[in-house]
């Protein structure tokens, strides 16, 4: 079976994209091939501006166009409170509860020695440096309740513990092992508002 | 719960195989390599998902063929139809509740309990430290979810320790040490856990295997189990006080670091304590003779049920695997006057012609397996 080298091409691409198989792929690549040019321009246009329009906010690593994302630069949220996170999927789980109003910061991973994740490979340094130059009054850790997530939880409750800062921590809803991405809005909401000291 | 028949499709000998059982004892008769224990075994997949002796799903496919499927009816409060379909080409299983498919094995995990018995659990008395608490975290589990969670946090914890102990053994890096102070810290946590589990479990189960035991054997003979943990506390019987685990586990843990550091392993926690089984305050695994050992384990396994059946509210399907040809006449007879008790059960012989001595009752069934085909008799 011979099928053009472009549409070759652009099954190939989609089908490296997650939960997209090869049939997928195909469906898509002929849904494109027929929806009218200005639709697949914009398209292409987004999925560029992805890699070149966005940034990491240089204060809590969240996604941004400026320097500074939104939620950093907004004098409506609380600059009192941040919330650690590990990814931004977290963030986005988070803000979509419209129960939180605090800042947050961005580990970008978990404490794992088999996967060869330590200290240094989080922004962990950061965060201390943020907890000593903002005026903070409260760390709220919404690591993953798994393994890792908690283990890291306590390694950062164990360096703030000198600090005149409540720490606390989500617990309740959260099934163990549970992924926070995953889990559902209203869970997430409650846990963000159950949070325990620690 | 009955099991009230089961179905078997392409299941290693059995190419389609629909059997009806009594709610009583379901004798299984038939020679070696005749597909009698292959029944049990779908029975195990029907009710834990996955084979016992964790073979591989696809060694179960009949020979040239290309999947299998295993289906059966649970009567409890409602009848509910279990349907598990493996496929050797996606090398998947797809699990189906009263025809609607369900995507999470954990959903049915745990809600169709089982205890089996087989001539391997010798390994149980005999074997290593390890043997045992693979029982004993077996049992726990399949009454607490929450004891599974924690179990397999545990492990994963020790497994992230160990890496970092060997990155700080190579790299001589100090500075990795607060990192293991964490690790360290979350050990503690679940490791305590598990211990307050086990201790709980121990001094509850102990009332079951005596129980158990003595109806068997009426005898004076007294089994007991005794819970070694942390290095140097056991436990038999209940009173202990659990308040103080973490504290004594955080203070082994000081104790054995430089130890630890230096064999990058982890040298304090559940993952080492002891299980030890007496007869009158003499060791088993040293002292006890095959018959004691036997005994013993049937009596565990026994125990198990009936444990399981009061934490659950939910009588477990009980499996028995080629066990009576191990036993003298006299133990054979206590033990299949005593499968009377457990409600339902399945019990696989070689054959039932030597075992006139067994107690049978109207509304047991014997099943007799030849070459995958399943008659009544
Ligand atoms: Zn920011």
């Amino acid at each position: 079976m011979q099928i053009a080298e472009p549409l070759q091409i652009a099954i190939d691409e989609l089908s490296k994209l997650p939960t997209v198989g090869r049939k997928t792929a195909q469906r898509l690549a002929m849904h494109l091939l027929k929806s009218n040019t200005k639709d697949v321009e914009n398209l292409v246009r987004a999925i560029g501006d992805l890699k070149t329009k966005l940034r990491f906010c240089r204060i809590c690593f969240n996604l941004s166009v400026d320097e500074v994302c939104e939620v950093c630069k907004n004098p409506k949220r609380d600059h009192s409170t941040i919330c650690v996170v590990e990814d931004i999927n977290d963030v986005m789980a988070i803000e979509k509860t419209n129960e939180y109003n605090g800042l947050y910061h961005i580990l970008g991973g978990v404490l794992s020695p088999l996967s060869g994740t330590g200290v240094e490979s989080l922004k962990i340094k950061e965060l201390m440096q943020r907890l000593e130059n903002e005026k903070i009054k409260e760390v709220i850790l919404a690591l993953n309740p798994d393994t890792e997530g908690e283990t890291t939880s306590l390694y950062i409750a164990k360096l703030i513990k000198p600090m005149e800062i409540k720490v606390s921590r989500i617990a309740r809803g959260i099934p163990v092992g549970g992924d926070l991405e995953f889990t559902d809005e209203a869970t997430i909401g409650r846990a963000v508002l159950g949070r325990i000291i620690i | 719960m009955i099991l009230r028949s089961i179905l078997l499709k392409n299941f290693r000998i059995h190419q389609n195989t629909q059997v009806e059982f009594s709610d009583g004892i379901n004798y299984i008769v038939g020679g070696n390599g005749q597909g009698k224990t292959s029944i049990l075994e779908a029975v195990y997949y029907l009710c834990t998902t996955k084979g016992y002796n964790s073979v591989a799903d696809g060694e179960v496919v009949s020979f040239n063929e290309t999947f299998f499927e295993v289906s059966g009816t649970f009567r409890d409060l409602t009848e509910n139809n279990l349907r598990i379909y493996y496929t050797l080409e996606d090398n998947r299983k797809y699990f189906f509740v009263d025809g609607k498919q369900i995507y999470r094995a954990s959903s049915i995990i745990g809600k169709y309990p089982v205890v089996i018995l087989t001539p391997e659990d010798h390994s149980i008395t005999q074997g290593s430290p390890g043997d045992r608490r693979k029982f004993v975290d077996s049992v726990i589990s399949q009454s607490s979810e929450t004891y599974l969670q924690i179990l397999l946090d545990y492990n994963r914890t020790l497994r992230q320790r160990s890496s970092l102990l060997a990155q700080i053994k190579e790299s001589r890096d100090r500075s990795l040490l607060d990192q293991l102070d964490a690790w360290s810290q979350k050990l503690v946590q679940c490791g305590s856990e598990l211990i307050k589990h086990r201790i709980r479990f121990v001094s509850e189960f102990n009332g079951y295997v005596n129980d158990s035991y003595n109806l068997i054997m009426s005898s004076a003979e007294q089994p007991s189990i005794t819970y070694e943990y942390l290095e140097g506390n056991s436990l038999e019987g209940n009173g202990q006080e659990t308040g103080k685990i973490e504290e004594q586990f955080t203070l082994l843990l000081e104790k054995k670091r430089d130890d630890e550091l230096r064999r990058a392993v982890n040298l304090v926690g559940p993952h080492r304590d002891e299980f030890i089984f007496r007869i009158n305050n003499m060791e088993l695994k040293k002292y006890g003779s095959q018959g004691q050992n036997k005994t013993f384990q049937i009596s565990l396994r026994f125990a198990q049920f009936f444990y399981l059946k009061d934490s659950l509210s939910k009588s477990p399907v009980f499996l028995m695997d080629d066990v009576f040809g191990e036993l003298d006449t006299y133990r054979a007879q206590k033990i299949s006057g005593y499968l009377q008790n457990l409600g339902q059960a399945f019990v696989t012989m070689t054959d039932f012609s030597n075992y006139s001595y067994l107690s049978r009752n109207q509304d047991d069934y014997l099943i007799k397996v030849h070459e995958g085909q399943a008659a009544y008799g």
